[in-house]
């Protein structure tokens, strides 16, 4: 026998899941939020820690942020730069 | 006179917003990162020109200003999450009316309908996107998978426990290693 459809849409299931998250968050102690913290090399207590960017500090934005991972025409022109350079000295050759 | 700071003030509504609130007493510093991991999480789906930052600096502006007022017994952070689930639902909401008038041409009578029970495919497929990408933040952990695959069906804790045969022990553990995957991947800078 086939298994039953899911009709549920995936924005109900996204919600669903969103919110228990959030939940999880809420629960989530200052010591977790420190040791996850911790995990990424910051420390709370410095001033200015990066995980204060947009919130106490302006969020520095790259050009990722905006572009995506799109090589702009920069990119190419030092793209094509280092491919020169590496044709000229290959890597690894003393 | 003091000269204003035009940057500040041009381009740091949420700062501004976040520091009156830290200076109020409304929430910690801590309650802030949850905020900011709780913002990030909400604007996944959400289209591209609207951030975790105009999120919260909304749900900020709405206690700030009062046009949200905070029941006594509900907890400041509790209270801005639940803004900020709203604002997640307007934005969805909007996306899809959008979608529909912009089928039918129909813009005025689009908005004045109540909300569709069949959702905009659009919708649907960023939604699901976004699932795909909530599991691969835990890819390396089928215990959180399968904890997060009874969420989106809507299981109770015992029912996800049962299905999934995990002790209460487990259960809690494997929660904990999902917010402190939850956190880091709030507490990073990257815009998404």
């Amino acid at each position: 026998m086939r298994p039953p459809v899911n009709r549920e849409w995936p924005e109900t299931r996204l919600a669903r899941v969103v919110q228990a998250l959030e939940g999880e968050i809420l629960e989530a102690t200052d010591e977790e939020i420190l040791d996850a913290a911790r995990d990424l090399g910051m420390d709370l207590s410095m001033r200015g820690s990066a995980a204060f960017l947009g919130l106490k500090y302006p969020l520095i934005r790259r050009r990722a942020d905006f572009f995506g991972d799109r090589p702009g025409p920069g990119d190419s022109l030092g793209q094509l730069a280092r491919d020169a350079l590496e044709a000229k000295e290959p890597r690894g050759k003393d | 006179m003091a000269r204003p700071n035009w940057q500040l003030q041009l381009f740091a509504p949420l700062e501004r917003a976040s520091q009156t609130a830290l200076a109020q007493g409304l929430v910690s510093e801590m309650d802030l990162l949850r905020l900011k991991t709780i913002a990030r999480l909400h604007a996944r789906g959400l289209p591209p020109a609207v951030g975790w930052e105009d999120l919260l600096q909304e749900a900020f502006m709405r206690v700030l200003t009062g046009a949200r007022l905070q029941p006594p017994q509900v907890p400041p952070v509790a209270f801005l999450a639940g803004i900020l689930r709203s604002l997640r639902s307007e934005h969805w909401r909007r996306a899809r009316h959008g979608a529909a008038a912009g089928e039918s041409g129909r813009r005025i009578e689009a908005a004045r309908e109540p909300a569709a029970s069949a959702p905009d495919p659009e919708c649907s497929l960023m939604a699901a996107e976004q699932l795909v990408a909530i599991e691969r933040l835990f890819a390396q952990d089928p215990v959180v998978l399968e904890i997060i695959a009874g969420l989106a069906e809507g299981l109770s804790a015992e029912q996800i426990r049962n299905c999934a045969g995990l002790s209460k022990t487990e259960y809690d553990s494997a929660r904990r290693r999902m917010r402190r995957c939850l956190l880091r991947e709030g507490l990073t800078c990257a815009h998404q």
